[in-house]
């Protein structure tokens, strides 16, 4: 690729703005996903425990 | 399909074919964005701008595909009342939307060098527009409607009117006079990209769609345990 040729600017911008919302798209799936599997096993610890 | 009806079952051949999802999605992305930066040539009349296509295309190809996944879980939940329908036409959504989103960025990206305006009202980056709109509907269904089978209920049909756009983006081109160009890869008769430019296209399509599988298991999984969630705190409230 031709960092000297015109536009490279918008090419840079473009995988630029892909990578980022790629990429904030996976943090925010695999967090959401992290703190409700973590959720959902306290919770079924905690009703075990409290089970008569 | 029936297979995966029980969520346990599901779980467990999602977390197993994970990883390996994501390492074919971690290569093919190294390979795809060798091609698309590097051995693919400059375009003779696009310059170095044609580099936006290799991910403006598997954007708009995964915003469709995406949708259709989500019309065809609709489909499965209310014919054969699949238990995990509902969950995998919710969990698509965001990410659908993320790439409808950035169909349209890049695209726009694209535009200006290439056309001299960001955004025009064109068949085809309207009828683009309106899909986001319905990932937004579709979305905001869900979030509004506390109550789950009623929130799926009208999700479905969303789903469902909604994929009539799905068509009218892909032959936007065919049907209206359009600025943008026609179909170049999958058209009755063949490519017309030359293969140096094709290649890679192709990878990064691939890489974009192992991307969407993972993300999508992963959406699932979180949804399966949201649902788990809301079920352990009524049997609470129940117990006391």
């Amino acid at each position: 690729m031709d960092l000297a040729a015109p536009h490279t600017g918008f090419v840079a911008a473009a995988y630029g703005i892909s990578a980022l919302v790629l990429a904030g798209l996976a943090a925010v799936i695999l967090l959401r996903d992290r703190k409700l599997r973590a959720e959902a096993e306290a919770l079924g610890r905690q009703r075990l425990k409290d089970a008569p | 399909m029936q297979y995966l009806a029980n969520p346990a079952r599901f779980l467990q051949i999602a977390n197993a074919v994970l990883p390996w999802v994501w390492a074919a999605a971690a290569l093919t992305f190294v390979v795809g964005l060798y091609g698309a930066l590097a051995a693919a040539p400059a375009d003779y009349q696009q310059g170095e701008t044609v580099r936006i296509i290799f991910v403006h295309v598997p954007a708009a190809w995964m915003a469709l595909f995406v949708y259709t996944v989500m019309a065809g879980a609709s489909v499965m939940a209310i014919v054969f009342r699949h238990p995990l329908a509902d969950v995998a036409a919710k969990a698509a959504a965001p990410i659908g939307a993320a790439f409808c989103f950035l169909a349209l960025a890049t695209g726009s990206l694209w535009g200006k060098p290439m056309w001299g305006a960001w955004w025009v009202w064109d068949a085809r980056l309207t009828s683009m527009f309106v899909l986001l709109l319905l990932y937004l509907g579709y979305m905001a269904i869900w979030q509004a409607i506390e109550e789950p089978h009623r929130a799926a209920q009208i999700a479905r049909i969303v789903a469902l009117v909604g994929f009539v756009n799905v068509p009218i983006v892909k032959f936007s081109v065919d049907w209206w006079n359009s600025l943008h160009q026609p179909a170049s890869v999958f058209r009755l008769g063949g490519p017309t990209i030359h293969i140096s430019i094709l290649w890679p296209l192709l990878v990064m399509g691939l890489a974009y769609t192992l991307l969407f599988l993972a993300l999508h298991l992963v959406a699932m999984r979180s949804e399966i345990a949201s649902r788990k969630i809301r079920q352990l705190r009524i049997a609470r409230i129940g117990d006391r």
